[in-house]
């Protein structure tokens, strides 16, 4: 049996920065439990990207091969051809937009999948009504209280780790709503006690802040206190202003790539994170979508190479990471009047680890003939979310409760997962 | 230093405030008040310290003593009846320009962007073709300056006004139990500024709907958030449609007959004329029948609103709860909407013979209401009852027996302790029942009861972070020039106000608001607070601690550096976050 001491003497600490004195709490304990030396080091992390906005997946990727695609948007047609600048392939019927180009070794080495034509049940084209829905994960009840992510990591087993469920966003998102523990952090460089002064005085103050916070009588601030420093010393902002990503990786001056590497640090930190949330926005194209360029190509083009720079990153951590996107709906299929879209049904979505069953688009797409589209005007959603998100839950992170996570829902997993 | 007798000499010092003396008049309904503050062991200042810390968004520097020298009953009375003037406030407010608006002016004037683009092209500002070419930033660079020119405003505008003002009416006012119970129904009757449809509508739901009935009426406050477009929209009811009802069987009737004798008139004379009128009728029809009816308002409404989710109702309730309210919708209020002009093509007393019920911002809409018999929890409801019936329904929900425990146990959630004690929720259901839902005689029953002064209630809350950074604001008198400024903090705490997406409203607990990453950024609130490090926050310690003793030992520290350091870790240790 490992006890504390054993523990601080061991290589473990050396993941800590600097100057911390002593293992935190949270970490000797679940050393404790879990009698191993580095507790989180094998944990697998969910990573998941939600796309606001509602992303084309039509242009995203295309079933450039269906005749009806060229009548609906004769102006927003793209296929793939040899020059460049143009849609890679993927299977003769669906091809990448041509901004997604840093995603397509993954697909090709069969760690990327992409399922098609995935959408909720609940037939809102509302931004607000859809992305509830898709974030708590009923999409006929608004009043669930929780999201799906917090139901998930409260079905890990695993020990409450103050970094269990990082969201990188200035609020809470639904999906993280509920009795589990979550945090939500815009910049990890926030994560330290902040004031004008010397580093001296600083110290003296964060010193200051810790003991009060031992002393007090409410146990809930106590416990979030002791947390608090240790999580803090645990990050030591000093080591994540200085982080230097893998050899050759740029990660995008974007809020994505920014969330992305943050969420890469912290999976390299071993601070126990099982599930990490990340937002892009922009993804309403109503307006001149453009084609291989314009707004969607721009978002697209930061979308790809901010996973992509994150999956190069992680190197030796791949093993243990599972990415997957959402986005509450698609678009309509036919271009409106002003070179958009509008609010439409099912979309695409992209599942990226190497426990995915990739180099496939998933799906069950029949064609775009108007009496296959939804409403005459829409792609109908033929996968629901909830069997991807439940698929890539519980084979990524190793849970099996589909009650819990996605009460109301009775259907079949999709098979994307590998056994 | 020891910074424990510190915390503890500020926290009392913070936790004591204010009062005047008020006459004290009585209201047949309402219980006399008695606070037995005694029996618990509570001498004057710590029980005017504790009222303080509940009813108030946090006492002012010698507050407590005011309070205590005044009469906690008198200072009670005063805040019940919530008639202090507000001079401070109404200062600090001068030059808010949206405060006042009604619905209608803010609709027609803070476009949302999908309004602004068409009602630009329509007056041929833009053409769709110039912004093809247009950069992001350009172009909403080129659209705001339209915009301006076109006379509209930005939606941000209202937005900003609106959270300012919370903060200043928190900070400043003299109504505190008011400002703290428009918080509190606000966050039972949530609506969210993140979605679109009901974004305009916040600022005139809170005023409106919330604000005047705190401490009024449950019912008349239930009623006017479900006749709310804000409410309307936010839980959908406003797109909830029937077409089980006279008025759209004779309206499909009338269609058919027209098109028989346009056919026939292009039969014989090979004539269109009226056709293109035919199919616009066509087109409205099938719109509103692609609709249907939408459950979520009448969901929330039983299980979040006045029921509770345990309140005994089922699946069935909540459908047939949404078929009594269909047709509940905003009045069409954009002048340049389709729905308007149809409307008042109408006029109001053929609308009137038809059913519909038109008041201020709200419309009953006969054509989409279902005429059907309904049985809500047991009781029916014959064929044809309009919008009395709705109105009828809503009378059920509120004197319920499950909404008087929901309620009483909601409030004394937030006033007493996280899990309060069935004897005094249920003390406080029964006066919810007797008085049919009077806000104030629950309240009196509360702090009648021996369980509010229970020494074990002392303290116990854990503030929210809007609750610390005004009771901050208020410990400190402080100045705050940019209001904005502290709600960007607040958020940075991890409560982003009027954007809580969810109808349930924050979480009331502490173990919601108190995690890691919140409680550093509460900490760093202190620091950046107290040293002036937050735009516009403008502090006088050295005054603050000559009048008042409070901050003698802060002052002993030395310098104001010094003063300013001290002053951010008492406003970000422990004691400070509870009240």
């Amino acid at each position: 049996m490992i006890n504390r001491r054993a523990f601080m003497k061991s290589g473990a600490l050396a993941l800590f920065a600097a100057g911390f004195g002593g293992v935190p709490g949270f970490v000797a304990r679940a050393a404790d439990n879990r009698k191993i030396w580095t507790p989180y080091k094998k944990n697998k992390v969910l990573v998941c990207i939600f796309q606001r906005g509602a992303m084309d997946g039509l242009m995203a990727v295309s079933p450039y091969a269906d005749p009806n695609l060229k009548l609906l948007r004769p102006s927003l047609f793209m296929s793939p051809a040899k020059t460049e600048g143009s849609m890679t392939d993927l299977d003769g019927r669906f091809a990448l937009h041509p901004s997604l180009n840093s995603l397509h070794p993954f697909f090709a080495e069969g760690r990327m999948a992409i399922v098609h034509g995935v959408g909720s049940p609940n037939n809102t084209r509302s931004h607000f009504d859809a992305q509830d829905y898709m974030e708590s994960g009923t999409p006929f009840n608004k009043g669930t209280a929780s999201g799906w992510l917090n139901r998930a990591v409260g079905l890990t087993g695993h020990d409450a780790t103050p970094f269990r469920a990082v969201s990188l966003t200035s609020a809470l998102p639904r999906s993280f709503y509920g009795d589990n523990e979550a945090l939500a952090i815009n910049n990890l460089q926030d994560f330290a006690i902040q004031m004008r002064g010397t580093p001296v005085a600083t110290h003296a103050v964060a010193q200051s802040f810790e003991q009060l916070y031992d002393q007090t009588s409410s146990e809930i601030l106590n416990k979030a206190g002791k947390e608090s420093f240790d999580a803090m010393k645990m990050l030591n902002v000093n080591n994540i202003r200085n982080y230097q990503p893998a050899q050759g990786v740029m990660y995008p001056a974007s809020p994505l790539g920014n969330a992305l590497k943050q969420i890469a640090i912290l999976i390299k930190m071993d601070v126990g994170m099982e599930v990490a949330f990340a937002e892009s926005g922009g993804w309403d194209t109503h307006y001149n979508q453009g084609t291989a360029i314009g707004a969607l190509a721009n978002n697209l083009r930061d979308f790809s190479n901010s996973i992509a720079a994150f999956w190069q990153d992680l190197a030796a951590y791949q093993d243990e990471v599972t990415l997957m996107t959402m986005t509450e709906f698609g678009r309509t299929a036919y271009q409106n009047g002003t070179g958009g879209t509008d609010h439409g049904r099912a979309s695409c979505l992209f599942v990226l680890g190497n426990d995915v069953a990739g180099g496939k688009v998933y799906n069950n797409i029949k064609s775009l003939a108007k009496a296959d589209l939804e409403d005459g005007r829409d792609l109908p959603v033929s996968i629901d979310f909830r069997s991807v998100f439940s698929a890539v839950a519980n084979g990524h992170l190793k849970i099996n409760d589909d009650k819990t996570l996605f009460p109301e829902w009775g259907g079949k997993e999709l098979n994307l997962m590998k056994a | 230093m020891n910074l424990k007798r510190m915390a503890k000499t500020f926290a009392v010092g913070a936790v004591m405030t204010v009062l005047s003396a008020f006459a004290q008049t009585s209201h047949s309904s309402e219980p006399r008040i008695k606070m037995p503050y005694k029996k618990t062991g509570l001498d004057s200042r710590q029980a005017a310290a504790h009222l303080l810390s509940r009813f108030s968004f946090g006492a002012t520097p010698g507050q407590v003593d005011e309070v205590v020298s005044m009469g906690l009953d008198k200072w009670l009375k005063q805040q019940l009846n919530a008639d202090l003037p507000d001079d401070e406030v109404n200062k600090r407010l001068e030059g808010y320009n949206t405060l006042d608006l009604d619905n209608s002016t803010i609709v027609n004037t803070y476009l949302n962007p999908g309004q602004l683009i068409r009602v630009l092209i329509m007056q041929h500002l833009i053409d769709k073709d110039s912004l093809q070419s247009a950069g992001r930033k350009e172009y909403q660079d080129k659209l705001h300056t339209l915009m301006v020119q076109a006379g509209y405003k930005p939606m941000q505008d209202l937005q900003r006004e609106l959270i300012n003002q919370k903060i200043i009416r928190a900070a400043y006012g003299q109504n505190q139990l008011k400002e703290v119970l428009t918080d509190f129904w606000f966050n039972h009757f949530n609506v969210s500024l993140t979605k679109n449809q009901c974004e305009q509508y916040i600022q005139t739901y809170e005023r409106d709907a919330i604000r005047p009935n705190v401490l009024g009426n449950f019912e008349t406050m239930l009623v006017a958030t479900a006749k709310h477009p804000a409410m309307l929209e936010y839980l959908d009811n406003a797109s909830s449609v029937s077409n089980n009802n006279e008025l759209i069987r004779k309206q499909e009737n009338n269609v058919q007959q027209l098109r028989s004798k346009l056919q026939l008139r292009k039969m014989n004379n090979n004539d269109t004329t009226g056709e293109a009128g035919m199919r616009l009728m066509e087109q409205v029809m099938n719109a509103q029948k692609r609709q249907g009816l939408n459950e979520n308002y009448a969901r929330e409404i039983m299980e979040l609103h006045t029921l509770g989710v345990d309140g005994g109702y089922t699946q069935k309730d909540v459908t047939e709860v949404a078929r009594a309210l269909t047709g509940w919708a905003p009045a069409p209020l954009y002048n340049n909407g389709i729905a308007k002009k149809i409307m008042d093509i109408a006029g109001e007393e053929r609308m009137k013979k038809q059913g519909f019920v038109h008041e201020g911002d709200f419309l009953f809409r006969a054509n989409r209401h279902d005429q059907g018999e309904k049985t809500i929890l047991g009781r029916r409801f014959p064929a044809n009852g309009g919008y009395q019936e709705g109105m009828e329904v809503l009378h059920m929900l509120a004197t319920h027996p499950s909404t008087a425990k929901f309620i009483a146990t909601k409030l004394a959630n937030r006033f007493v302790c996280d899990t309060p004690a069935t004897a005094l929720v249920n003390r406080m259901a029964d006066a919810f029942l007797q008085t049919n839902g009077n806000i104030k005689a629950v309240l009196i029953t509360m702090v009648n009861s021996p369980e509010f002064w229970d020494q074990k209630a002392l303290r116990e809350k854990v503030k929210s972070p809007f609750e610390l950074a005004i009771s901050a604001i208020r410990a400190t008198n402080a100045d705050i020039q940019q209001p904005f400024q502290i709600y960007a903090w607040c958020m940075k705490m991890g409560q982003r106000f009027y954007f809580y997406q969810a109808p349930t409203g924050f979480p009331d607990k502490a173990g919601y608001w108190i995690n890691t990453g919140s409680l550093l950024n509460r900490m760093n609130f202190g620091l950046a607070f107290a040293t002036e490090k937050i735009p516009g926050v403008k502090l006088n310690l050295a005054a603050l601690n000559k009048k008042n003793n409070n901050f003698t030992l802060a002052y002993a520290a030395g310098n104001n550096a010094m003063i300013s350091q001290v002053t951010g870790i008492l406003i970000g240790s422990p004691e400070f976050q509870r009240k």
